[in-house]
């Protein structure tokens, strides 16, 4: 009996007395893009050559309002992670990659650091329940404005900062004491419900002379309501968080027992904005490769963001450049096995606020290492479309799909491969 | 200048007011209630109200000076980086909501949420507040001459509320603290800058966080 | 989500207006529910909703020219449930009770399955209409609308401001955190509550009104006379 692993968690909580907390995304396998095959061309249809014949792949954004939309060279983009989750250099990085291929990186709660404003051509500035570090200069220099409602890691909930990362730069930003463990609200504090967001995005607007975009991020939970509520209330761009979703830190329960599978988010989102030919779909939570990217924009999505594939990318549980294993153990983890976001001991420098730490990560090779991802990933995208003999990614659709689960053929609402059955249909 | 907002959309009406120069002044008639107006000020101008603003009036201003002559709606000087912005009549909700600094004045008296996650400002207001007053406010002031509602400094951080009157409850981790000699320094210039006459500093209760909430003892 | 709008007239003289008047508040919280509307007009209890602006709505209704002694409306940003004209508040429900409702409840469905047990009949899946049927169940077991809506505050979660007319009275009443706005104006000569000022702004004598916000879970009850 004890050694059950549920026992675990009873020990961990009957140790602490609170619920455990932790950074990373859901640990339990959901239904995922993984679950899904293209149907790429041979007889009946025919497919582009993979080096010669062109595939689209840029992606506007906010064209219907602002006078500055944004335009990405590439159909993903980094999400919002905070200078505070991570270190200073490490934002650097995601901004210099971004730049590299074209696309836009985004702030995070605790606000914007002149960093990544600089090494950011493109850069999407939140506006977080907390409002930490949210001021009319860096809004009036962002390139877009991201309410945020709620994450896929915890939708319904508010951030949290460890106090073991909130040094004096991040404390300062977010004027709270230096140390604290730091608690976030759920809610706006100057409104709630999209009646009232629709004039708040209009003061966005107002002080930003409508020149950029504005984006609302949600959670998924009831997406086909809240996206189309969201686009009710005047966003541009709507970004639908799955289940899967990173975090930086957040309750276990939350992270866990909250929101559905992206899988499932993406085709209820792009249901709610078949009256809003205008309102563009980004989808978040659990993207890593170019066979993801693809089958969410076959689903729906005009664009994906990737939060932790980047950080992976850059360094996160590897042993490149100049640390080996022992620079995990003398932390009391592994290369392969760290999951210490929260704690603000990272190794490889990305999730930290320590000087020493953080000074491990070079943000010019660490940039390399990102924009190489996401070019390979691009071109994995691009792959897959040619093949489906398309000459731009966002023409691929959901019949370009099946599914190799019956869990999946009902979540994305494609044919159970070799069938044409859809559970539910 | 003079900007008759019955005639003039409330977008119009506030590129202009972005276009003036510091110490220029305007006046916007016929508020009617509207939402946003004078919002996103970066210059020292003075603009008046002239009657009751809708939500977020004189919101995310830096130096400007806004008078709202009648009442005014949501989240008035909300995220108010410096500058003024003062309300004759009574506020609605979230009154001063993030202001980093400036001053954000009630001459009435403000609903629920006066103060909430205040960064820095002072929030002031001559009459009572509703529920939640000070609601996670992180730093600033916040002096109430009448009297606050229920869960008054819930989840404080570093701001300190004054309160003239009674105090209905306290919220989560706030707890009346002694009066120092400098907070009575604090109120009677504050009271005095402000006209508020009503308010005896030497007879005020301050409100601050227990520091009970700030560590979890993680991870 | 919406904009409500309502009003009891005091003055009589002012009845033959009530249409106008009404249709000028409505005009002003449209952008809050831009999809459908509905209004209720007494004493006569007629019930007018529809799928569209409310603007269009109400030139369609011809309202500026109907008269009366008050009137509840609602402009509508669907949540969960369709957008059609049975999902429109009010919902009219018992002897002539209307409620319109902005915000978003968090327990009704139980509370519908307990009024369904108990032999309520429903006409929609809107979480409004259980509000308004729990009233109108609470006044049929004999408890007056004040009881009635303070029991609703007690059983019914989440967020709301309610405003309620019977051909006898108009209330108001918000839930304790108070997220959604109300805000009501008071002269000799008419009571008056909108989601925003805007609305009251429109109306005859406003600035020399009492203005002020329902405090949460207080009941505001003024009787019709
Ligand atoms: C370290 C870290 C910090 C994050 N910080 C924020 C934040 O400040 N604001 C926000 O909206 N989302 C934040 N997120 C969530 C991401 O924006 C994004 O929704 C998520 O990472 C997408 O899932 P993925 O990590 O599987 O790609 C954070 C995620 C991580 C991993
Ligand atoms: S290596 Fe750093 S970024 Fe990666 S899981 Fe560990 S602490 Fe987090």
């Amino acid at each position: 009996m004890s050694s059950d692993s549920s026992f675990d968690g009873i020990r961990e909580r009957a140790r602490l007395g609170r619920y455990p907390i932790r950074g990373g995304g859901a640990r339990r396998a959901v239904p995922a893009f993984d679950d899904l095959t293209f149907l790429t061309a041979s007889a009946s249809r025919y497919p582009l050559e993979g080096y010669r014949e062109a595939c689209a792949t840029r992606t506007v954004l906010g064209a219907a309002n602002a006078r500055d939309p944004v335009v990405l060279e590439i159909p993903i983009t980094i999400a919002g992670m905070s200078f505070g989750a991570l270190s200073a250099p490490a934002k650097e990085a995601l901004g210099r990659a971004a730049s590299e291929v074209g696309t836009a990186t985004t702030t995070g709660d605790g606000g914007m650091t002149p960093e990544e404003r600089m090494s950011s051509k493109t850069l999407v500035y939140q506006c977080l329940p907390s409002r930490y570090g949210f001021n009319p200069d860096d809004l009036r220099a962002a390139d877009a404005i991201e309410v945020v409602l709620g994450q896929g890691a915890k939708p319904g909930g508010g951030g949290m900062l460890m106090g073991q990362k909130l040094g004096p730069r991040v404390a300062a930003m977010r004027t709270l004491p230096e140390g604290i463990d730091q608690r976030s609200a759920c809610r706006h504090p100057d409104w709630t419900g999209p009646d009232d967001l629709r004039i708040k995005i209009e003061e966005l607007r107002e002080a930003t002379d409508w020149r950029v975009p504005v984006f609302v991020k949600i959670g998924a939970t009831r997406v086909y309501h809240d996206v189309r509520l969201a686009a009710t209330a005047g966003a541009d761009v709507v970004v639908v968080d799955g289940m899967q979703g990173g975090t930086g830190a957040t309750q276990d329960v939350f992270i866990e027992h909250t929101g559905i599978p992206t899988l499932a988010a993406v085709r209820l989102a792009a249901d709610a904005l078949a009256d809003f030919p205008d309102v563009k779909l980004i989808v978040s939570g659990g993207v890593r490769s170019g066979a993801d990217v693809a089958k969410a924009l076959a689903l729906g999505a005009d664009a994906v963001s990737v939060g932790m594939a980047a950080l992976v990318a850059l360094g996160c549980n590897d042993t490149v450049h100049d640390f080996g294993p022992a620079s995990y153990a003398e932390l009391g983890t592994t290369a392969g096995g760290c999951t210490a976001c929260h704690t603000g001991g990272c190794p490889v420098g990305i999730a930290t606020q320590s000087p020493a730490l953080q000074a491990r990560l070079d943000p010019v090779r660490g940039a390399e290492r990102v924009a190489n991802y996401l070019r390979a990933i691009t071109m994995e995208t691009t792959m897959l479309a040619r093949a489906c003999g398309k000459a731009d990614v966002h023409h691929l659709e959901p019949e370009d799909l099946v599914a190799l689960t019956v869990e999946a053929a009902a979540m994305a609402r494609v044919p159970l491969a070799g069938t044409e059955w859809i559970p539910g249909r | 200048m003079d900007i008759d907002l019955s005639v003039t959309s409330v977008r119009d009406a506030n590129a202009a007011l972005r276009a003036l120069p510091a110490g220029a002044s305007a006046r916007l008639a016929s508020p009617a209630g509207r939402h946003n107006l004078a919002v996103g000020l970066t210059e020292a101008i003075t603009v008046e109200i002239d009657g009751t603003a809708g939500y977020y009036a004189g919101g995310l201003g830096r130096d400007a000076t806004v008078l709202v002559r009648g009442t005014a709606g949501w989240g008035a000087g909300e995220n108010l980086m410096s500058g003024l912005v003062r309300v004759d009549g009574d506020a609605s909700q979230s009154l001063g909501s993030c202001a980093h600094g400036g001053t954000v004045v009630v001459h009435g008296s403000a609903s629920l949420r006066a103060g909430i996650s205040l960064k820095g400002g002072t929030v002031l207001v001559a009459g009572d507040v509703g529920d939640h007053c000070g609601f996670m406010a992180q730093a600033g002031t916040i002096l109430i001459g009448g009297d606050a509602g229920r869960g008054l400094g819930d989840s404080l951080y570093e701001a300190v509320i004054y309160v003239a009157g009674k105090i209905r409850d306290l919220g989560a981790d706030a707890r009346i603290e002694e009066l120092a000699e400098a907070d009575v320094e604090l109120v009677a210039r504050l009271a005095k800058q402000h006209g508020f006459d009503h308010i005896d500093p030497e007879n005020v209760t301050r409100v601050a966080s227990a520091r009970q909430l700030y560590h979890w003892g993680t991870p | 989500m919406c904009g409500i709008t309502a009003l009891q007239l005091r003055d009589a003289d002012l009845r033959p207006r009530l249409g106008e008047l009404m249709a000028a508040m409505m005009a002003q919280v449209a952008e809050r529910g831009p999809d459908s509307a509905g209004i209720t007009i007494y004493p006569d209890v007629r019930v007018l909703k529809g799928v569209g602006h409310p603007a269009a709505l109400a030139a369609e209704w011809r309202l500026r020219e109907m008269a009366g002694t008050q009137a509840v409306a609602h402009t509508r940003m669907a949540t969960e449930s369709a957008i059609t004209a049975a999902h429109c508040h009010p919902f009219v429900v018992g002897d002539g009770l209307s409620l319109v409702h902005n915000g978003s409840f968090a327990n009704h469905a139980t509370i519908r399955r307990e009024l369904l047990a108990r032999g309520v009949p429903f006409d929609s899946d809107n979480d409004s209409e259980v509000a308004a049927r729990f009233l109108a169940y609470r006044m049929a077991e004999g408890d007056g609308l004040e009881k009635a809506l303070r029991l609703l505050c007690e059983r019914f979660d989440g967020f709301y401001t309610l405003a309620v007319q019977t051909p006898d009275a108009f209330a108001v009443v918000r839930d304790v955190i108070a997220c959604k706005p109300a805000i009501i104006a008071e002269t000799a000569g008419w009571v008056a509550m909108a989601s925003e000022y805007r609305a009251l702004a429109v109306l005859p004598g406003i600035a020399a009104a009492r203005v002020y916000e329902p405090e949460p879970e207080e009941v505001y009850l003024w009787t019709s006379t």
